[in-house]
């Protein structure tokens, strides 16, 4: 008789769990966690907005404003692309600006993409401002 | 003589300690059950997201996940409620045990071809439930 199947029948006759392949076991179901776990990281863009309840506060002349109309951007109603309007932005210095004064008034007319309405909210968002929603009345 | 001497050296088993391998593994398991979060985000919504080139990877935790998929239907932490009033409730309830502005983070995703009509009501319902929004897009090319 082999001295394996000695051991074999020695373990047997003592009653002994086998846990040999307990270890592989475990680091099968390490493995797996790792394979089967994503890392999910999504990329955003963060609009500060007027938290709490709604501010009835009327619209101040000298409050920039953005405009959203059947495709097309309209800063202070002058009509301009996301290019112009990142540079009209990057003008006011907003960042240096007291966080009241950094408000930019976003309207936008009815059947609006949201495609259009994240892109005016990530130009805002990028150059500081702090997003108002217009609402009609 | 000599050479089977080297024989027997060669032959000798060097038994390597693995009996705390599987204690070793086990703990990792436990290490890794503690420390994954089980992701709250809907992953079977349709959503196309919309597209701009400020987007940035998001390093904070949401307090809530809000999305609208390609058919207006409107969700809550991979839920679906009926409209914005509910998002406002819900995201109010999420916030209360919240203590600093970083605690109030909202997720946002929206089909990026969804109308004002559908977006806004519930941006607003966020926003005066005391949310801090979160859009969720892609980086333009």
């Amino acid at each position: 008789m082999g001295k394996k199947a000695q051991e074999r029948k020695r373990r047997l006759r003592n009653g002994e769990i086998p846990t040999n392949s307990f270890s592989d076991i475990a680091f099968l179901l390490i493995i797996y966690f790792l394979v089967a776990t994503t890392l999910v990281k999504v990329k955003t863009i963060t609009a500060e907005m007027p938290t709490g309840e709604k501010n009835a506060q009327s619209q101040s002349d000298k409050t920039p404003t953005i405009n959203l109309r059947a495709g097309d951007i309209h800063f202070n109603d002058k009509k301009v692309d996301i290019e112009e309007l990142n540079n009209k932005l990057a003008e006011l210095d907003l960042p240096a600006k007291d966080p009241s004064k950094r408000v930019i008034l976003l309207e936008s007319v009815q059947g609006t993409p949201y495609q259009d309405y994240f892109q005016a909210l990530a130009t805002i968002s990028a150059h500081g401002g702090v997003v108002a929603l217009v609402e009609e009345e | 003589m000599k050479a089977s001497r080297v024989n027997r050296k060669k032959r000798r088993h060097v038994p390597v300690p693995i009996a705390s391998m599987g204690d070793i593994a086990f703990l990792l398991i436990i290490f890794f059950l503690v420390c994954s979060e089980v992701s709250k985000d809907n992953t079977n919504l349709q959503v196309s997201l919309p597209e701009s080139r400020h987007v940035a990877k998001n390093e904070d935790t949401f307090a809530a996940r809000v999305a609208i998929d390609e058919s207006g239907e409107i969700f809550l932490d991979g839920v679906r409620v009926d409209g914005a009033k509910d998002i406002e409730w819900g995201v109010r309830a999420l916030l209360t045990s919240t203590v600093t502005e970083e605690q109030r983070y909202v997720q946002f995703k929206c089909d990026s071809v969804i109308s004002k009509e559908t977006f806004e009501p519930v941006i607003k319902a966020i926003s005066e439930a005391g949310g801090r929004l979160k859009a969720v897009g892609e980086l333009e090319n």
